[in-house]
């Protein structure tokens, strides 16, 4: 187990610079001119060449492309995320003041997907082809349609129609004032939850339908044991593991869905900061935080692989 | 000579050609349909929306960038079905005019993105070696990123405009392409008849376009179809972001994001029919796909 950790950790430690320098490519040399990414094409055109230049060494965008990449890199490793070229805040304070946000309705939602999805899809799997297989097959293909944001526009208008309410747009940390913090979480963690239970009750299904097939779920049948608990101790945890590797790898992607999510609900978290700054072309906050978010992708994928072979003995002998 | 020659002992019958193509596919949609017809009844949804976006200067019944100050957020109405936006734009319009971004965006990142992946994962599979480990590599790192946050990076510095929308989504489709084709092209390597070409002596090139190629458009088509159904969900949340294509150009995502300026409290009818558009359009996509997979491969159901 030792060996396949330090293996996955250091494949993970290559993966992270190759994602530094993707990020560095699509950010900075893929735009030609940062500039362009700044002011936009117009904009560009209105600047004289004096101004370009200014802007270029002020921003320090004239050195070799190299040197930038190991400043930012340099940057990064020292603790500075750098600053948002429109606002005085500090990325990493940004981040620290908001990252909490967005973390908690990633749990949350998480939370929500195994409550609502695992039932399902035993509904689903124990009787296949029945009505409330179809019924529940269809939801979750109907999940996996509709966009996560405009559910959430939905659920904020039927809120404000309904009963004139809105959640508190003003971010409040969970110790200060729980019951404001938990009625801005509510929202997003539950449109976000489940856009994923539609996945995992999909998965959790089709693998629990092979399970049930397997040799030792029947000698647990044939020795006399209830169908319930057959289900539940013999099928349900070897039918899970499939499960698990895809919560943890749907969680990065509710990262990337909460940017739409908490624009729609208009959440002050970390989601709605890269709204902001891709709204304000503002490419530094930007650079970090696809960064970040693409790190935290990579530590979630290391998570998984670890959970999965520390469940999984086949996986980390292979 | 006693070579035995299995082609002369049975005489070709006139009766056994095959029918003409159009005939075959005809045929073979009626099978679909007999034995499928929930996904049958999606691809004609499906049908239908490719037509409306074809169509959509015929069906639109108003101008869907000319503003009407006269009726400026009006709600449905016999005079615009859906209601008007805040400058008294048609809103029924411009759910027909969005399907043609939408669909000209998820038609282009698929054909380019999948495409490119599946011939990328066809390269890999069959010459395996250094090649491929390093074309794996530099697919895991373009893996690294959620799809959304890699295809908002990569339009937000390439510029707002059609062809960087499509660019940016094709670029996340690639991996998904190069993983799946690639195994299937391992697994048929290794098949007897594939061995039995190489020991003829076929080029790599007849190798590849004779013998693999036709066996992965089965899984390339139930990759497209699926593909094109997250590719209009990226593109529209790229379009309520405000990376995607650039106003006055209808689509849905923008009209969502529109809706949210449309004063303090959105109009419902602003943010409910277009997402209802895209909900519908990536549903039949989707279905479609679910039900190409179980006709053209049984051993994949459920799988995908």
């Amino acid at each position: 187990m030792y060996s396949y950790i330090v293996r996955r950790l250091a494949f993970g430690a290559v993966t992270v610079v190759g994602v530094s320098i993707v990020v560095f490519f699509v950010l900075r040399v893929l735009p030609g001119d940062p500039l362009v990414a700044i002011f936009g094409p117009e904009g560009l055109m209105k600047l004289t060449a004096e101004q370009r230049a200014s802007y270029m060494a002020q921003l320090g965008l004239s050195d070799p492309l190299i040197v930038q990449y190991l400043r930012w890199v340099g940057d990064i490793l020292n603790g500075s995320f750098g600053h948002s070229f429109f606002r005085s805040e500090s990325v990493a304070e940004m981040i620290a003041r908001r990252g909490p946000l967005t973390a908690e309705i990633a749990a949350i939602s998480v939370v929500l997907s195994w409550l609502v999805g695992i039932p399902v899809a035993i509904i689903s799997a124990l009787r296949p082809n029945s009505i409330g297989d179809n019924i529940s097959r269809f939801l979750s293909i109907l999940f996996l349609a509709i966009p996560g944001f405009w559910l959430a526009m939905l659920i904020v208008l039927a809120l404000l129609f309904g009963f004139g309410y809105r959640a508190p747009l003003a971010n409040v940390p969970f110790f200060t004032d729980p019951a404001a913090n938990l009625q801005i979480v509510v929202g997003p963690a539950l449109v976000l939850g489940l856009g994923q239970a539609a996945y995992i009750a999909r998965m959790a299904r089709s693998s629990l339908l092979e399970v049930v097939r397997e040799d030792y779920v029947r000698t647990a049948r044939a020795k006399g044991l209830n169908g319930r608990l057959v289900i539940a101790l013999h099928a349900l945890p070897n039918a899970l593991l499939p499960v698990v590797t895809l919560s943890g790898i749907l969680l990065g992607f509710v990262l990337a869905g909460s940017i739409p999510v908490e624009r729609a609900f208009g959440t002050p978290g970390l989601g709605y900061a890269m709204y902001t700054a891709v709204s304000e072309r503002d490419i530094f906050v930007m650079q970090n935080l696809v960064f970040l978010y693409s790190i935290v992708f990579v530590l979630l994928n290391i998570m998984v692989d670890l959970t999965s072979a520390w469940l999984d003995p086949r996986i980390r002998y292979r | 000579m006693s070579v035995t020659q299995p082609d002369a002992a049975l005489p070709l019958q006139p009766s056994r050609a095959l029918p003409s193509l159009p005939r075959r596919v005809a045929r073979g949609l009626r099978i679909f349909a007999r034995r499928a017809p929930m996904s049958a009844f999606w691809g004609c949804v499906a049908a239908a929306i490719i037509v409306m976006a074809l169509a959509a200067p015929v069906i639109a019944p108003k101008d869907p960038t000319r503003a009407d100050f006269r009726h400026m957020t009006k709600p449905p109405s016999a005079l615009n079905y859906f209601g008007t936006d805040q400058i008294g734009r048609d809103t029924l319009s411009r759910v027909i005019y969005g399907s043609r971004a939408s669909l000209t965006v998820a038609a282009g990142a698929v054909l380019l993105g999948t495409t490119l992946g599946a011939l990328w994962g066809l390269a890999c599979g069959y010459f395996g070696g250094r090649f491929d480990i390093i074309s794996q590599r530099i697919i895991e790192f373009l893996q690294s990123f959620p799809d959304l946050i890699l295809a908002m990076a990569i339009a937000m510095a390439l510029g707002a405009g059609m062809g960087t929308v499509i660019v940016a989504i094709a670029i996340t489709r690639i991996p998904f392409g190069g993983r799946v084709i690639r195994a299937v092209v391992l697994s048929l390597k290794e098949l007897s008849y594939v061995e039995a070409a190489r020991g003829l002596g076929a080029s790599h090139l007849r190798m590849m376009g004779r013998h693999i190629l036709p066996q992965c458009v089965a899984p390339y088509l139930i990759l497209a179809t699926t593909h094109l159904g997250v590719a209009i969900i990226i593109e529209a949340a790229l379009g309520f972001l405000g990376v995607g294509i650039p106003p006055p150009t209808p689509t849905w995502g923008n009209m969502l994001a529109d809706s949210l300026n449309a004063g303090l409290v959105p109009p419902w009818w602003l943010v409910l029919f277009p997402g209802a558009a895209i909900t519908l359009t990536v549903l039949a996509f989707n279905l479609l796909g679910d039900g190409i997979r179980d006709a053209l491969d049984p051993r994949l159901r459920g799988a995908v």
